[in-house]
C-alpha cells in the first residue's frame, strides 16, 4: 500500500509518473489536438457527395500531360508490384480460356512492350494508353477510392507531394487464394487528407485503402453511359446492350423474374442471338457487379446469379433450341417501353444449363408470360417505372466498381466454376436431367409423337492441376505464414479414434450394434453398387488394353456385394438366411437389394429369391410399416424369365408352403396367408404362377407328360389356395393373364371360378 | 433463370440448382414463424437462399412483407426448406450423397 512505501520511492515513482503524463500529453495532442491532421468528416462527407458534379470537369483536366511525372512515379512503383504479383500468381489458372474470356480482354494492347503477360493487373503501361480514349466516351469510372477521398481542384505537378503516403502497401495475401485485397485501415475510418492521386493510380490499384461502408448491390450506370470501347467495337447497332440488369428493378432480378415484369411484352428486334452475345465477353462483368462485393470477403464461396459469360464453358446451344425471340412487334404500354429499351437478355443466360433445364424454364416463363398477358400484371408497376426512370439518370452510386475489378470479381467465381469431373462434383444434377429425358424418350416411343431433340450436355473437363501450397513469404522477413484456406486446408484438431471394447456388453447393446453393423454393412455394398453402376460409363471413357481389367474390377466388386447380401462365413457350407434377412429388414436394404439384382448371376440371383421366398412372412411382417417390398417385384419377374422350370417349381412350393409330400395338408397355412394379404406377397405369387404356365405351355414334352413336377406342385397349391380364407386379401399390383388358363387345367368348372372371385382374376364389370 | 454455383461445394448446391418451380421457406422469427413462398433465384455453401417473386402465407400477420418481392434469407435461421416433390428425386439424392462421402473420404 502507499502508506509502505518510503517516500524516496515516492518521489522517483511520481517522476515516473510524470514522464509517461508528458508522453500521453503528447500523444493526445497528436490525436486530438493540435499536432492532429485537421480532419472535418462533415467535410469530407458533403465533398463526398458533391464529388460526381465535380468530378468529369476535374479529370478531364488531369489527363493532361502535366501529371506525366508523378504518373511515372507512381507507374514504376506499381509496375514493380504488379510484376511481384504476377510472378506469385499461377498462371495456369489464366491461361483458362474461359476465365479469360469472363475477364475483359484488351487483345490490342498485349503488344505493349514492356507490359506484362496475363497477370491480373495489367501493367500501368497499358493502363494509362487505355484511359485517354476511354475517358472520352464513357462518364468517368471512379474507383472506391477516388470517392473517399477530398477532391482538390486539379494541380499541375506536384513535387511536394509527400510520395510515401500515395504508395499503396503491398498486398499480404496471397493471389491464389483469391481473397480480396486486405484492407489496410479498418472500415468506416474518415479519410486522411491525402493528396490527390491521378485518377490513373486508382485504376491501377484497385484494392482499396479506404473502403466505405457495404453499399447495397449496384449496376453499371445505363445504357449509353458506360461501354467499353470492346462493347462499343463489337456491337455498333445494338439497341438493347448495356447490361442484363435494368436498373429500375430491384437488386438481385432472376432472368426469369425479368420475364415476368415485361408481362408480355416482347423483346425488340436487334435483340443479339446467343451467339452474338459470345463475342462480347465483356457482359460477364455487369451481372455480377450486381452482388455486394461484401460476401466475398475472405471466401471463396458465394451466392452466384446467372453469369453469361458462363457460356464459355459449353459448346454453343444444339441448333433444335429455339433462338430466344427476335423480330417482335413492340408490347403494350408506354411504360413498358422504358423497360424494354434495357430489356436483358435472359435467354442467354441459361446457356449452361441442362437443355433438359432450360427447357423447362422456358415452359414456365411462357406460362408465367401468359398469365401476366391476361392479367395485365404489370400495370401497377408502370408507375414505379417512371419514378425509377429519375432515379436512373442520376444514380449517385453508379459506376463505383471499374470494369477492372468486376472483372476480377467475375473471374474468382469463375474459377469455382471449373470442374475437372462435372459428373461428380454435380452428380444430382447431371444425373436428375438426364433421367428426365430418358423418361421423356420413353414417353415419345409409346406416344409416338413428334421426336424431340436428345440434347447432351456437353461440358468441356478441365485438367485438374496440382497447385502445391507455396507459403506466402516477405522480402525481408523471417519465417513464413501459415495460413490456412480452401486451397490449402490445415489440420485443427488431430482426433485419434479409440473402439470401445467388447466386455460388458448388454443385450439390448448387443441388439443395436446389430443393427448398426447391418447398417454399415448395407452402406458399404451401397458404395460398392455406386461404382458398378459407373462401370459402363467409364468403360466407355477408358482406353481398349484398360478394358479388360475393368471388367474384372467389376466382376469382382459384383461378388463383393453378393457376398455382403449373403453374409458369407467361413465354415459354413451354406450361409444362414438371417444376415440377409437382417438386410431386408431395412428399409434402405430392399431398394439396394432391388438394384442389386439385375447385375447378379442368375444363380446368385436366384438364391437371393428363395431366401426371400423363404422368409416372406417374416419380411411382409417387418415391411408393415415401409411397404418398400413391391420395388423388388420388377426386378423378381425379370428374373424369373430367365429361371429354369426346376427352380421356379421350388420356388413356388416356398412360397406357398407346400408340403414336401403328398401327406394330408396341415389344417392351417398361416405362411400362405400372410403372403396372400400381402400385396407384394400375392403379385409374386401369381407372377410366379404366369412363369410357370408360361414354360409349361411352352414346352411341348411337358405337355403330353402328365407328371412333372410342377403339374403335381400345381395341384397341391390350386388345393391350398381354394381352402384359404377370403379374408382381407389384397390387390395384386399386376394380374398376368395367362392365370386363368393355367387353372382351367388342374381344377373343374366350379372350383375355376371360386379361385377367379378370390384371387380377382377376371376383371370386368361384376 | 439459372442458377450458377460452385460445382464442388456441395451435394446440395447441385440439388437446389435442379428446381424450377416455387419452393417454400419456413423461417423461424423468434416467437412467431412465418413461410415465405418463392422461386429460388441461388443458393450459395451456407444454404443461404435467395427467393425471387416471394409470396408469404399469411399477409394479414405480416403486412410490411406485402411490398417485398426479392429477399434474401440467411441460412442458419431457415428451419424448413418444403420443395416440390414431384421434382425431388430422393435415391438419386441420397446416391450423390454416398458419392459424395465417399470422395471425401479418398
Amino acid at each position: 500500500s502507499l502508506e509502505d512505501c518510503p517516500l524516496d520511492e515516492d518521489e522517483d515513482a511520481f517522476q515516473g509518473l510524470g514522464e509517461e503524463d508528458e508522453e500521453i500529453d503528447q500523444f493526445n495532442d497528436d490525436t486530438f489536438g493540435s499536432g492532429a491532421v485537421d480532419d472535418d468528416w462533415q467535410e469530407a462527407h458533403e465533398r463526398l457527395a458533391e464529388l460526381e458534379e465535380k468530378l468529369p470537369a476535374a479529370v478531364n483536366e488531369q489527363t493532361g500531360n502535366g501529371e506525366r511525372d508523378e504518373m511515372d512515379l507512381l507507374g514504376d512503383h506499381e509496375e514493380n508490384l504488379a510484376e511481384r504479383l504476377s510472378k506469385m500468381v499461377i498462371e495456369n489458372e489464366l491461361e483458362d480460356p474461359a476465365i479469360m474470356r469472363a475477364v475483359q480482354t484488351r487483345p490490342v494492347l498485349q503488344t505493349q512492350p514492356g507490359s506484362l503477360n496475363s497477370s491480373i493487373w495489367d501493367g500501368s503501361e497499358v493502363l494509362r494508353r487505355i484511359r485517354g480514349p476511354l475517358l472520352a466516351q464513357e462518364m468517368p469510372t471512379v474507383s472506391v477510392l477516388e470517392y473517399a477521398l477530398p477532391q482538390r481542384p486539379p494541380q499541375g505537378p506536384e513535387d511536394d507531394r509527400d510520395l510515401s503516403e500515395r504508395a499503396l502497401p503491398r498486398r499480404s495475401t496471397s493471389p491464389v487464394i483469391g481473397s480480396p485485397p486486405v484492407k489496410a485501415v479498418p472500415i468506416g475510418t474518415p479519410p486522411k487528407q491525402m493528396a490527390v492521386p491521378s485518377f490513373n493510380q486508382q485504376i491501377l490499384c484497385p484494392k482499396p485503402v479506404h473502403v466505405r461502408p457495404p453499399m447495397p448491390p449496384r449496376y453499371p450506370a445505363p445504357y449509353g453511359e458506360r461501354m467499353s470501347p470492346n462493347q462499343l467495337c463489337s456491337v455498333p447497332n445494338s439497341s438493347l446492350l448495356g447490361h442484363p440488369f435494368p436498373p429500375s428493378v430491384p437488386p438481385v432480378l432472376s432472368p426469369l423474374q425479368r420475364a415476368q415484369l415485361l408481362g408480355g411484352a416482347q423483346l425488340q428486334p436487334g435483340r443479339m442471338s446467343p451467339s452474338q452475345f459470345a463475342r462480347v465477353p465483356g457482359f460477364v462483368g455487369s451481372p455480377l457487379a450486381a452482388m455486394n462485393p461484401k460476401l466475398l470477403q475472405g471466401r471463396v464461396g458465394q451466392m452466384l446469379p446467372p453469369a453469361p459469360g458462363f457460356r464459355a464453358f459449353f459448346s454453343a446451344p444444339p441448333p433444335a433450341t429455339p433462338p430466344p425471340p427476335q423480330q417482335h412487334p413492340p408490347g403494350p404500354g408506354p411504360h413498358l417501353q422504358n423497360l424494354r429499351s434495357q430489356a436483358p437478355m435472359f435467354r442467354p443466360d441459361t446457356t449452361h444449363l441442362h437443355p433438359q433445364h432450360r427447357r423447362l424454364l422456358h415452359q414456365r416463363q411462357q406460362q408465367n408470360r401468359n398469365q401476366h398477358r391476361n392479367l395485365n400484371g404489370a400495370g401497377d408497376r408502370g408507375g414505379h417505372r417512371s419514378s425509377h426512370q429519375d432515379h436512373i439518370r442520376k444514380d449517385p452510386y453508379a459506376n463505383l466498381m471499374l470494369q477492372r475489378e468486376k472483372d476480377w470479381v467475375s473471374k474468382i467465381q469463375m474459377m469455382q466454376l471449373q470442374s475437372t469431373d462435372p459428373y461428380l462434383d454435380d452428380f444430382y444434377y447431371q444425373n436428375y436431367f438426364e433421367k428426365l429425358e430418358k423418361l421423356s424418350a420413353a414417353e415419345e416411343v409409346q406416344g409416338d409423337g413428334p421426336k424431340k431433340e436428345r440434347t447432351k450436355l456437353i461440358t468441356p473437363q478441365v485438367a485438374k492441376l496440382e497447385h502445391t501450397y507455396k507459403p506466402v513469404q516477405f522480402e525481408g522477413s523471417l519465417g513464413k505464414l501459415t495460413v490456412s484456406s480452401v486451397n490449402n486446408p490445415r489440420k485443427m484438431i488431430d482426433a485419434v479414434v479409440t473402439s470401445r471394447s467388447e466386455d460388458d456388453e448388454t443385450k439390448e447393446k448387443q441388439v443395436r450394434d446389430k443393427r448398426r453393423k447391418t447398417l454399415f454393412i448395407i452402406e458399404k455394398t451401397y458404395s460398392l453398387l455406386l461404382d458398378v453402376e459407373d462401370y459402363e460409363r467409364r468403360y466407355l471413357l477408358s482406353l481398349e488394353e484398360e478394358r479388360p481389367a475393368l471388367m474384372d474390377e467389376r466382376k469382382h466388386k459384383i461378388c463383393c456385394m453378393y457376398d455382403n447380401l449373403r453374409g458369407k462365413l467361413p465354415g459354413q457350407e451354406r450361409p444362414s438366411d438371417d444376415h440377409f434377412v437382417q438386410i431386408m429388414c431395412i428399409r434402405k436394404g430392399k431398394r439396394m437389394v432391388a438394384r442389386i439384382l439385375p447385375f447378379l448371376s442368375t444363380e446368385q440371383a436366384a438364391d437371393i429369391l428363395m431366401t426371400t421366398a423363404r422368409n416372406l412372412p417374416f419380411l411382409i411382417k417387418k415391411d408393415a410399416q415401409d411397404e418398400v417390398l413391391p420395388c423388388l417385384l420388377s426386378p423378381f419377374s425379370l428374373l424369373l424369365y430367365h429361371l429354369p422350370p426346376v427352380t421356379v417349381t421350388s420356388l413356388l412350393q416356398q412360397l406357398m408352403n407346400l408340403p414336401q409330400s403328398a401327406a394330408a395338408p396341415a389344417p392351417s397355412n398361416p405362411h400362405l396367408s400372410a403372403v396372400l394379404q400381402n400385396k407384394f406377397g400375392l403379385s409374386l405369387l401369381l407372377v410366379v404362377l404366369s412363369r410357370g404356365e408360361d414354360l409349361q405351355s411352352s414346352d411341348p414334352a411337358s405337355e403330353s407328360a402328365q407328371s412333372n413336377p410342377w403339374t403335381e406342385v400345381m395341384f397341391v397349391a390350386t388345393r391350398e389356395l381354394l381352402r384359404i380364407p377370403q379374408t382381407g386379401l389384397a390387390k395384386p399390383i399386376s394380374i398376368p393373364t395367362n392365370l386363368v388358363s393355367l387353372f382351367s387345367r388342374y381344377v373343374d368348372r366350379q372350383k375355376l371360378n371360386l379361385l377367379e372371385t378370390k384371387l380377382q382374376l377376371v376383371q370386368g364389370i361384376r | 433463370m439459372g442458377l450458377v454455383m460452385p460445382l464442388s461445394v456441395c451435394t446440395f448446391s447441385g440439388f437446389f440448382k435442379s428446381f424450377t418451380s416455387p419452393i417454400h421457406v419456413l423461417i423461424p422469427c423468434s416467437e412467431v414463424t412465418s413461410v415465405i413462398c418463392g422461386t429460388l433465384h441461388s443458393v450459395d455453401q451456407y444454404l443461404n437462399i435467395k427467393l425471387t417473386d416471394i409470396s408469404v402465407t399469411d399477409p394479414e400477420k405480416y403486412p410490411h412483407m406485402l411490398s417485398v418481392k426479392n429477399c434474401f434469407i440467411r441460412g442458419s435461421v431457415v428451419r424448413y426448406v418444403q420443395l416440390p416433390a414431384d421434382e425431388v428425386d430422393t435415391q438419386l439424392l441420397q446416391d450423390a450423397a454416398r458419392k459424395e462421402a465417399l470422395q471425401q473420404k479418398q
